[in-house]
């Protein structure tokens, strides 16, 4: 067989060529995003909505050459809820899989559990869960928030029910879980700071099948306004079927879940979804000539095709907008930073401010780990959804 | 009055769980982890049958059924036979619960994590108040099963068997009685009434995947403070234990529902280890 010294030859230039360039021959290592997800638990539904914003910005940003010449990788991992499970996987995604930045876990009792030990590790963590207690800059400073907290939907709520329905015979039904637990303390609070007490406070089992008693003890306390605080859609949708069987108008006013689309089947008759109002977003509600803000509806437009349902949406699209900010704020970290080293991505997640995102624009500082800004907390009409948003409760 | 019935009407699905236990138990000495699944299972594909197939409630309460005896066939033939042949230790426990929590993940996938609605049954108004059937369902359907189960150990050959594998199962299968065919039997039974209770319950549970681990917990509370093998004890268990679930929350409040009904529990069991309706068993030394 005759040897063919064209190929040799070949091959002795490339080698030649790449070591006198060996940046532009070397392939660049994918920056890795670890993303912990709910993706078959509570809270799936709002879970996968969010996880497609994440792939649409993985993609949009890739297709556009990726965060400093580095392609996005996320790397998902399904906590199904669970807060163990949402641990294992952190550690998994910290020392196995190496990433530079933490997405999740989508609810706050997993994220209890998990941020601590993301924190331990020093690795920066987008936080999309809303109890309060979740971020701490001494804590952990690399711990920043991506939502709003559950301070502001309280406070948004307590403020429509006290000065523009001027209701103040508050009944706060709030569910046994931790969640719960906490939430109807801080709303008892700060109905506090604001001159009012509620007239009646219970805390009531998310599974309980009937909330008959509750809501007749609330009309008996004199009870004006119903506060309920809690994410289980089936105990939001017995209350308000007990509300619409016992005729009772009284208006419910409280945690974002109310105007949530699972909601929607489990009420006795789409009437009692009137007069209830939820806490919701400016981005995510219409303006008096029915549109949304252009991020939003651009967005909107841009994903729509990929979401099924024959291209309507029908469910809260803010989780669409959330998961997508979240890349697109790892990318301006990573991008201002000009590398993935935890402490440069820290740093440049604190000199953030006014970032636009569609689901907000963010700002975070040194002492500051809460990016939503509180006046972007805004009452919406439950039963007004529209293509995945709302129009803005009346004033 | 609301406490009451609201009471009653869960506890009624407590005493149906606690039912569905003493069938299975009087042929195999097992305590099924799954047993709330087979209601869980009734409610979400008799909520399946009608809004989804559109079948009318009828033909969907027989098709719940069906499903509710697949389930418990399957829970002979995976968790159960083997484990019995192979060993007398309780591994019945692990393997029950490993067939309970795949069903559970299985359904949440099928069917989603957020609960769905249950058809209305029969024509009512929903202003009815405490007269509403979400509450009375249940209730029918439980104190149904429960007299069936009486009039089957006492009126057919079958329950004879039953009662007979029951009291000492060697004796029965050196009597040439099929024991593995009599269990098999009996836990076919014990899903069919799960499907039945799930479906009656369906309006009040609405149809949701998780609904089964809380039912077998509150099923065996009722069960072991009602008196195990005891269908009387399991109704009077089952009912006492949805009043003071209710009572509890109603004056103390939510948060201390599950004390109470653990607090049941620990206080029957410690002044009466057998259960309020359950016979005292004499060990021979």
């Amino acid at each position: 067989m005759r040897w063919c010294p064209i190929p040799g030859a070949v091959a002795v230039i490339a080698a030649t060529f790449c070591s006198l360039t060996s940046l532009s021959c070397q392939k660049k290592e994918p920056l890795k995003i670890g993303w912990l997800s709910s993706l078959t638990g509570p809270l799936s539904t709002a879970a996968i909505a969010e996880n497609r914003g994440v792939e649409f910005a993985v993609e949009e940003i890739n297709n556009a050459g990726g965060v400093n010449g580095q392609k996005i990788e996320i790397v998902t991992r399904d906590t199904a809820g669970d807060p163990t499970k949402a641990v294992n996987f952190a550690k998994q995604l910290i020392f196995v899989d190496k990433v530079s930045v933490i997405i999740g876990p989508v609810n706050s009792g997993e994220s209890l559990a998990s941020v601590p030990v993301v924190a331990k590790e020093g690795i920066p963590n987008l936080i999309i869960g809303t109890l309060d207690e979740l971020t701490d800059p001494v804590k952990y400073p690399r711990a920043f928030r991506a939502i709003c907290t559950n301070s502001q939907w309280i406070d948004a709520a307590n403020d429509y029910a006290l000065h523009v329905l001027k209701k103040s015979n508050v009944a706060i039904i709030a569910d046994t879980t931790g969640y719960g637990t906490a939430t109807a303390k801080a709303a008892a609070a700060s109905l506090d700071k604001s001159g009012a007490k509620p007239v009646y406070t219970v805390l009531v089992d998310p599974n309980k099948t009937d909330l008959t008693d509750e809501m007749n003890k609330a009309k008996a306390a004199g009870a004006d306004i119903v506060m309920p605080w809690s994410a289980s859609t089936g105990l939001l949708a017995r209350l308000l079927n007990t509300r619409g069987d016992m005729g009772w108008s009284v208006p419910v006013v409280g945690h974002p879940v109310l105007m949530a689309a699972p909601i929607r089947p489990l009420l006795n008759k789409p009437d009692y979804l009137q007069n209830v109002f939820a806490a919701g977003y400016s981005s995510m509600t219409y303006d008096e000539g029915g549109k949304l803000p252009a991020a939003t509806a651009k967005l909107r437009d841009q994903i729509r095709g990929r979401l099924g349902n024959g291209g309507e949406i029908d469910f809260s699209f803010w989780w669409v907008a959330l998961g997508y900010d979240t890349v697109k704020l790892v990318e301006h970290a990573v991008k201002t930073a000009g590398a993935t080293d935890p402490g440069a991505i820290q740093k440049a997640f604190e000199n953030t401010k006014n970032f636009a995102g569609v689901y907000a624009t963010y700002s975070w500082g040194p002492e500051e780990r809460n990016g939503y800004p509180p006046q972007a907390v805004v009452m919406n009409i439950a039963s007004s959804f529209k293509d995945g948003a709302y129009k803005a409760a009346p004033h | 009055m609301t406490v009451f019935v609201s009471g009653l009407a869960s506890g009624a699905i407590f005493a149906a769980a606690a039912l569905i236990y003493n069938v299975m138990f009087s042929t195999s000495k097992v305590l099924s982890v799954a047993t709330g699944h087979t209601a869980m299972l009734g409610g979400v594909f008799g909520a399946w049958f009608m809004s989804s197939l559109g079948l009318p409630a009828a033909v969907a309460l027989l098709g719940s059924v069906a499903v509710g005896a697949a389930f418990g066939f399957v829970t002979d033939f995976v968790a159960i036979r083997r484990v019995l042949t192979r060993s007398d230790e309780h591994l019945w426990l692990l393997s029950t619960l490993a067939l309970a929590t795949m069903t559970q993940q299985v359904v949440a996938l099928w069917w989603g994590t957020e609960p769905r609605p249950f058809p209305r049954l029969l024509p009512q108004a929903y202003s009815s108040g405490l007269a509403d059937q979400k509450y009375w369902l249940p209730v029918a359907v439980a104190l149904l099963l429960a007299i069936g189960l009486e009039l089957f150990y006492r009126r057919t050959l079958y329950g004879k068997l039953f009662m007979a594998l029951s009291e000492d199962a060697f004796a029965a299968r050196a009597r040439g009685v099929p024991t593995g065919r009599l269990r098999a039997l009996s836990y076919v039974m014990a899903g069919s009434m799960g499907g039945l209770a799930g479906f009656a319950a369906g309006q009040l549970t609405f149809a949701y995947f998780a609904l089964g681990l809380t039912l077998s917990l509150n099923g065996f509370i009722a069960l072991a403070a009602g008196g195990l093998g005891s269908n009387v004890g399991a109704l009077v268990g089952g009912g006492a234990l949805g009043m003071l679930n209710a009572i509890a929350t109603y004056f103390i409040g939510g948060q201390y529902q599950n004390t109470v009904a653990v607090g049941l529990l620990m206080v029957v069991l410690l002044i009466k280890p057998e259960g309020l309706f359950g016979a005292k068993v004499a060990r021979p030394v």
